[in-house]
């Protein structure tokens, strides 16, 4: 059984369609990427999956429940955790405290209004993990507002895997950044997945990423999902070119 | 590193700071024995006031949620109290506390409404909620005595005693242990997961949401613990002045005590304690020497936004972290 799985997804803004009859399944282990020119739909993909924005009609079930519909809060709290193309984070807060936070949230009893030495402590060890499988445990102290661009889109993903989450959307992990950092954040990245086998939805514009990350690609245009296969067949296929005008080169 | 880490932001109690506050307390508590009855009277009021701006910078200070209304919990508090010591002969102690209860019950409702909206519409709600309140109390002439407000408020002894709380000295202590009382569990509230949580509200709410907490539920939650600390003010207040009136509920009011959070530093707890304290100290040094205090009172506050964001206790606890003990 796939863990995710979206069926005929579709959002409309008005007359625009920003998602046309998405079907989607990311099987357990697998980094999908999802690619696709300027205002494809891929962050409305993200935002659908997540619960950010409702879908206007379709399906999705991951790991076998119906998650269209749900609040935000509760889809990412059954295993989906997500970054964003803009950075987000507590940036007043350390990096640890960032990944703290993000782990507490799983935690049964998050919201208690005293004490929590030990729930602290939980959160604390898994954000530790988090941050050593990401190799920021030398920055863990510094607050994130001052971490360079390429550690604040490395500790989004570490908050991220924090949540112990089942399946990790990434939204353009390497947006902004210069061609030495994505290589390094790109390494990195490489190496966490190698290691960690999570189940990965990439979204990304450059396609050297693409390339070095993804076991799967799917391609949408203009909402719609255009191909989808191993990444020479999709590098290959006309219409993918087309899309792109010109090719990837 | 050892043990579990805090969330910085969240109060934390030095060594030096613990000693000036137990030093402080210790004034307070002994207060009575040496001060007239004038003054007592000031400090009484000052220590109502300090609980009312305290409960104020649970929102604003560390959920960065602006109230511009939160003269309505004053007030209510106050006009509730009032009512149950005028009307009910309900003992003292009772009333204050069923008052700050019954204040964060109400604010339940007052924070489902405001949350629907954030940033500046959540502020307009507050102050629209609360001079919705002020029209309430002019009109229902029935409950709330109108313009004339509610007078004569009785310090009702009750059954049980507690014959001591209701003499000025005695009224004191009441108050000052709500004062504490509130600032403890204020204090234990900021420090526990559920204050990381405000934490993260503040500097991102939107990223809070995508980790998975369902940030409005905490929102409302500290609302109505603000209000209710708010409300367990105003009900003091009522007692201790023998009457509750419109003014409680006015605007102004809602905009001195943020006056007073932001002045003695936002995000301490203790801070705006120290707000309110100076606040009534200016108030009543400067009125006695021209009419026009609030202009200049106006000055102070100018100057304190622009040299001096964090407050008389930022300002404290910064002089001494410059000069570290050797």
């Amino acid at each position: 059984m796939p863990l995710l799985e979206l069926d005929g997804v579709t959002r409309r803004y008005g007359a625009l369609v920003a998602l046309d009859q998405v079907a989607l399944t990311v099987e357990a282990g697998e980094v999908r990427a999802v690619i696709g020119p300027n205002g494809a739909g891929k962050t409305t993909l993200f935002n659908v999956i997540t619960g950010t924005v409702k879908p206007t009609a379709g399906r999705i079930r991951f790991a076998g429940r119906a998650i269209a519909g749900l609040p935000s809060h509760e889809i990412c709290r059954l295993g989906v955790s997500r970054t964003f193309q803009i950075t987000a984070l507590f940036p007043e807060m350390t990096a640890r405290e960032n990944a703290q936070l993000a782990a507490q949230a799983r935690h049964a009893r998050r919201w208690q209004p005293f004490g929590g030495t030990r729930i602290f402590r939980e959160a604390q060890a898994l954000a530790d993990a988090a941050l050593e499988q990401l190799g920021l445990s030398a920055i863990a102290d510094r607050p994130a507002g001052l971490l360079s661009h390429g550690d604040q889109r490395l500790l989004e993903v570490a908050m991220a895997m924090a949540q112990q989450p089942q399946v990790l959307l990434l939204d353009e992990p390497t947006q902004g950044l210069s061609v030495e950092e994505t290589n390094q954040a790109v390494d990195t990245l490489a190496r966490f997945l190698q290691a960690t086998r999570m189940t990965v939805l990439l979204v990304e514009h450059d396609m050297e990423v693409v390339f070095r990350l993804a076991h799967r690609i799917t391609v949408l245009h203009r909402g719609a999902v255009i191909a989808d296969g191993m990444p020479d067949a999709v590098k290959a296929d006309p219409r993918v070119q087309e899309a792109y005008l010109g090719g990837f080169d | 590193m050892t043990g579990a880490t805090r969330m910085k932001g969240a109060t934390r109690m030095k060594g030096a700071t613990r000693l000036i506050c137990i030093v402080v307390l210790l004034a307070l508590v002994l207060a009575p024995l040496g001060l007239p009855p004038f003054a007592m009277t000031l400090l009484t009021e000052a220590v109502i006031l300090g609980l009312f701006a305290m409960s104020l910078d649970l929102m604003f200070g560390y959920t960065r949620l602006v109230s511009f209304g939160h003269a309505a919990a004053y007030g209510f508090g106050a006009y509730a109290s009032g009512w149950l010591l005028l009307h009910t002969g309900m003992p003292l102690l009772f009333a204050v506390f069923a008052a700050g209860l019954l204040t964060g019950v109400l604010a339940i409702g007052i924070g489902w409404m405001c949350t629907l909206a954030t940033g500046v519409s959540f502020s307009m709600l507050t102050l629209a909620l609360a001079q919705l309140l002020y029209a309430i109390s002019f009109k229902w002439t029935s409950v709330t005595g109108g313009s004339d407000g509610l007078a004569g408020i009785p310090r009702t002894i009750g059954p049980f005693g507690f014959a001591a709380l209701s003499s000025k000295a005695g009224f004191y202590y009441l108050a000052l242990g709500c004062l504490v009382g509130g600032f403890l569990v204020c204090f234990a509230l900021v420090r526990s997961p559920f204050g990381a949580v405000l934490r993260g509200i503040r500097e991102n709410e939107s990223k809070t949401t995508a980790l998975g907490y369902n940030t409005r539920l905490y929102k409302i939650a500290v609302v109505a613990i603000s209000y209710g600390l708010g409300g367990l003010a105003g009900a003091l207040y009522a007692p201790f002045a023998g009457f509750a009136n419109t003014e409680l509920l006015f605007w102004l009011l809602s905009g001195q005590v943020l006056i007073m959070v932001i002045v003695g530093g936002a995000g301490t707890l203790i801070g705006p304690v120290l707000g309110a304290a100076f606040f009534m100290l200016m108030e009543h040094q400067l009125s006695a020497w021209t009419e026009a205090w609030a202009l200049y009172f106006g000055l102070i506050f100018i100057a304190f936004v622009l040299f001096a964001p964090e407050g008389i206790w930022g300002l404290a606890t910064r002089r001494r972290r410059a000069h570290p003990r050797p």
